[in-house]
């Protein structure tokens, strides 16, 4: 087999790798698309998610800004902040404390860190500042600062932005103490951390991971909080190197491989550059239940892979397995054993390949005992013509040479012997003749009695047919002297035979009914044969073997003959010249002429 | 901030001469359309001599009715005294927070009257702890020339000794006090326009319960 080139001896695996790559394919590509689709689906439904979060997240911030304010609000009309406010010196301590009191009512939620309080003169002057569980130092309040500065100038009763206060990041309020209103006694500022506490929550209801980074362009470039494991959060800072993309797009980024649809959003803080905040999503969290199905959808098409693995084999077999038991028994057949029948029990083209197979067989097996019979029957030349040509009725005009040879007083001979010897004695003798004719190329047209008629150039045409008659002539003559000698010491009567030879052109054919058919040839150059043989017995030629003048015409090398003179052959105007083979006396008389 | 009148600037500075005689009329406007302030406070404070001690005529008083005070905004000199009877139906905590004079007056009946001396000069906004919507102010004054504009933005001040004064006009809205430096000779105009920039008005709009006020 070439490398690179699959190629299959047998049709059994090729049908299965035909019909198993039909099927992967399929299902390949059924699982491929299926895979593609849930991918972007995902990417698409974390898209729309991560663009909710923001909004949520915008939202959430909103709320707090707006509680904020709207506690502040209460606050500043509290009958007790106003008188301590009132007190000339101002009692510091218990302002503080009261704030802190405050604090504790203003948490956002249970878990929720208190908000960070502070109450600033209308001077932006620091008057007193809660920072419970805060690490807060008065020199960290610039941002309140900042803002009370914004909303005093464009007189607004409420401010807020986003900022770091002791390095993490916070929204911010402030809101006037009006004492009455508009009259500004005094700024409340609230703040409340947007930390791990805030992006859980935001993750609780998104299940979106939130990570707040301070300015790419910051020294102090760093992650402020993330819902994250740290070392993945981490990883988000090397992902933004100027804090400048697109905003509202989403983009896939790998966090420890792991690939994240993407979110970023600036968040503009006071007198600072913006920091950042990344919402994500896992893809592979995403496609969790899809990849499950996903799954699902692999085992069924492994299985029907597996099915289909099966049901290949079992076609392939079914398809196989009669062709090869058709291949072996057609070796079997071939060698010409046509005892068994192929067996083959199924209905299908198969069975019908089979059966007609059986009856081939058995028409090969009839047609061969047929050959077999005729053989015997018919030589088998005349067999193997009859076989070749459609049989039919009529001939052709040829060349043949005829051999006529039959047995002197055997007929006296046999009437003082039993049956059975005689035929003992007939079919040695006959046996042992047709043996040297058939040798020789002749044809035993047939057995007439004692006589044999053979024919030489039919059915096959052969110009040295003449030398190969006169060849079998001779040899059958010393046969027979052979074969007196074994009867003579078996103590049976001797035989003695004359032979006529004649060429002639006559009808070679199947002569006789529809029914029943003999090849044989006809004419009067076959009379003649016939004729020659009889003349053997006049004592005068002293010859067995007679052969015509048209015979000796067509022999290639003539041998030596003696002519015997002229004979009148009935219904010929023209005698014909006979002769003997060889000088006189060359063959001994073929019988003790009585 | 609007609530102090010390540290002023001198900004704009005028030599005007007023004539002494019949006092001093003054009419107050805005800067953006011209239309009459009511309300401003003209005080002139004397430049060239002491100031004179207020006399025991310097009391003022700012009553409790329909849930509001009235005047919206009173005038005296420093050291003066501001009466606050309660003419209405239900209780009243007045409060101050303002620098000039910290004070209160907790809850206290119908028909009760308090006062509270304003011994430094300045803006004293008071209001109410129980009605939010309660907003009155006390210019307290160094001197005893002064007078609040009508509804036709005018205001004369009492007769003025000859002599440069400091002229100060200040209203609720006014982002700023109007400094001027004026002469006051017998012989001169009487009448001076000054125009000073109002803030948008604030104040917190009572929802009308039928008894309430014209605004």
């Amino acid at each position: 087999m070439k490398p690179g080139r699959l190629q299959f001896r047998r049709f059994r695996t090729r049908l299965v790798c035909l019909l198993l790559g039909l099927v992967a394919a399929m299902l390949g590509t059924v699982y491929l698309l299926i895979s593609s689709a849930n991918e972007r689906n995902a990417i698409e439904h974390i898209d729309q998610n991560l663009k909710i979060g923001a909004r949520l997240f915008q939202k959430n911030l909103d709320e707090r800004i707006d509680y904020l304010s709207g506690s502040a609000k209460v606050m500043s009309n509290d009958y007790q902040i106003r008188k301590l406010i009132m007190q000339d010196p101002l009692d510091r301590e218990t302002l503080r404390s009261n704030l802190d009191s405050y604090a504790d009512r203003l948490r956002f939620n249970a878990k929720a860190l208190p908000p960070v309080i502070t109450l600033f003169s209308p001077e932006r002057e620091i008057l007193a500042l809660s920072i419970r569980n805060q690490r807060l130092d008065r020199e960290h309040l610039g941002p309140f600062q900042d803002l009370i500065r914004l909303a005093a100038d464009a007189d607004m009763e409420k401010a807020s932005g986003y900022s770091y206060l002791g390095g993490k990041l916070h929204v911010l309020v402030v809101v006037p103490l009006y004492a009455p209103y508009p009259n500004i006694a005094g700024w409340f500022g609230l703040a409340y951390p947007i930390d791990q506490a805030f992006a859980d929550s935001i993750k609780n209801t998104t299940l979106l991971e939130l990570t707040f980074a301070s300015n790419a362009a910051e020294p102090d470039h760093r992650i402020l909080s993330s819902t994250l494991p740290p070392r993945t959060a981490h990883e988000i800072l090397a992902l933004r190197p100027t804090g400048n993309n697109a905003a509202g797009t989403s983009q896939i980024v790998l966090l420890q491989g792991e690939p994240y649809v993407t979110l970023f959003q600036p968040l503009d803080l006071l007198e600072e550059a913006p920091a950042t905040i990344a919402l994500q999503r896992s893809l592979h969290t995403e496609l969790a239940p899809a990849r499950a199905l996903e799954k699902t959808v692999l085992g069924i098409s492994l299985a029907a892979l597996a099915a289909a693995a099966l049901a290949a084999v079992w076609i392939a077999r079914g398809v196989s397995q009669p062709l090869l038991q058709l291949a072996a028994h057609t070796k079997v057949v071939a060698t010409g054993d046509y005892t068994k029948p192929i067996t083959l029990p199924r209905t299908d083209e198969f069975g019908q390949l089979a059966t007609a197979f059986n009856q081939m067989t058995a028409g090969l097996a009839e047609r061969d005992r047929v050959r077999d019979l005729l053989g015997k029957v018919v030589s088998p030349e005349i067999a193997t013509q009859l076989l070749r040509s459609d049989l039919q009725l009529g001939g052709e005009e040829r060349e043949v040479t005829i051999l006529f040879c039959d047995l002197r007083n055997f007929t006296g001979m046999s009437e003082q012997m039993n049956p059975i010897d005689v035929l003992s004695l007939l079919n040695r003798y006959l046996d042992r003749m047709s043996t040297i004719i058939e040798r020789h190329g002749g044809v035993i047209d047939k057995y007439i009695g004692d006589a044999i008629m053979a024919l030489f150039g039919a059915p096959v045409s052969d110009p040295a047919a003449p030398g190969k008659a006169i060849a079998a002539a001779r040899e059958m003559a010393r046969a027979l002297q052979g074969l007196n000698r074994e009867f003579a010491t078996e103590g049976r009567p001797t035989l003695a035979f004359g032979i006529g030879i004649n060429t002639a052109r006559v009808v070679a054919g199947n002569m006789g009914s529809r029914t029943r058919l003999n090849y044989t040839v006809i004419g009067d150059g076959v009379n003649l044969a016939s004729r020659l043989e009889s003349l053997t017995k006049d004592p005068a030629y002293d010859t067995p073997i007679i052969i015509s003048e048209a015979t000796l015409r067509s022999l290639l090398n003539p041998p030596l003959v003696r002519e015997l003179g002229e004979v009148q052959v009935k219904g010929k105007a023209a005698a014909v010249k006979i002769y003997a083979l060889g000088a006189k006396g060359e063959s001994q008389p073929p019988y003790p002429v009585s | 901030m609007r609530a102090c009148l010390i540290p002023l600037l001198f900004a704009g500075c005028l030599g005007l001469t007023v004539r002494a005689a019949e006092g001093v009329r003054i009419i107050v406007r805005t800067t953006l359309d011209g239309k009459p302030v009511a309300d401003a406070v003209v005080s002139a404070t004397p430049l060239d001599h002491p100031v004179p001690t207020p006399g025991p005529g310097n009391t003022a008083e700012i009553e409790q009715k329909n849930q509001e005070f009235s005047p919206y905004v009173t005038v005296i000199q420093v050291g003066g005294k501001v009466i606050f009877p309660n003419h209405d139906t239900v209780q009243h905590h007045i409060y101050s927070l303002s620098k000039p004079k910290r004070f209160e007056i907790p809850l206290y009946q119908a028909g009760a009257s308090e006062s509270v001396v304003f011994d430094r000069p300045g803006i004293v906004a008071i209001g109410c702890n129980i009605h939010d919507w309660m907003v009155a102010y006390i210019a307290v004054v160094p001197t005893p020339f002064f007078a609040k504009t009508d509804d036709t933005g005018a205001a004369t001040l009492p007769s003025l000794s000859p002599g440069r004064y400091r002229l100060e006009i200040w209203h609720p809205r006014a982002a700023a006090p109007v400094v001027q430096e004026i002469s006051s000779a017998p012989e001169n105009a009487t009448v001076l326009e000054v125009k000073v920039a109002l803030k948008p008005d604030k104040r917190i709009r009572r929802a009308p319960t039928g008894k309430g006020t014209d605004y």
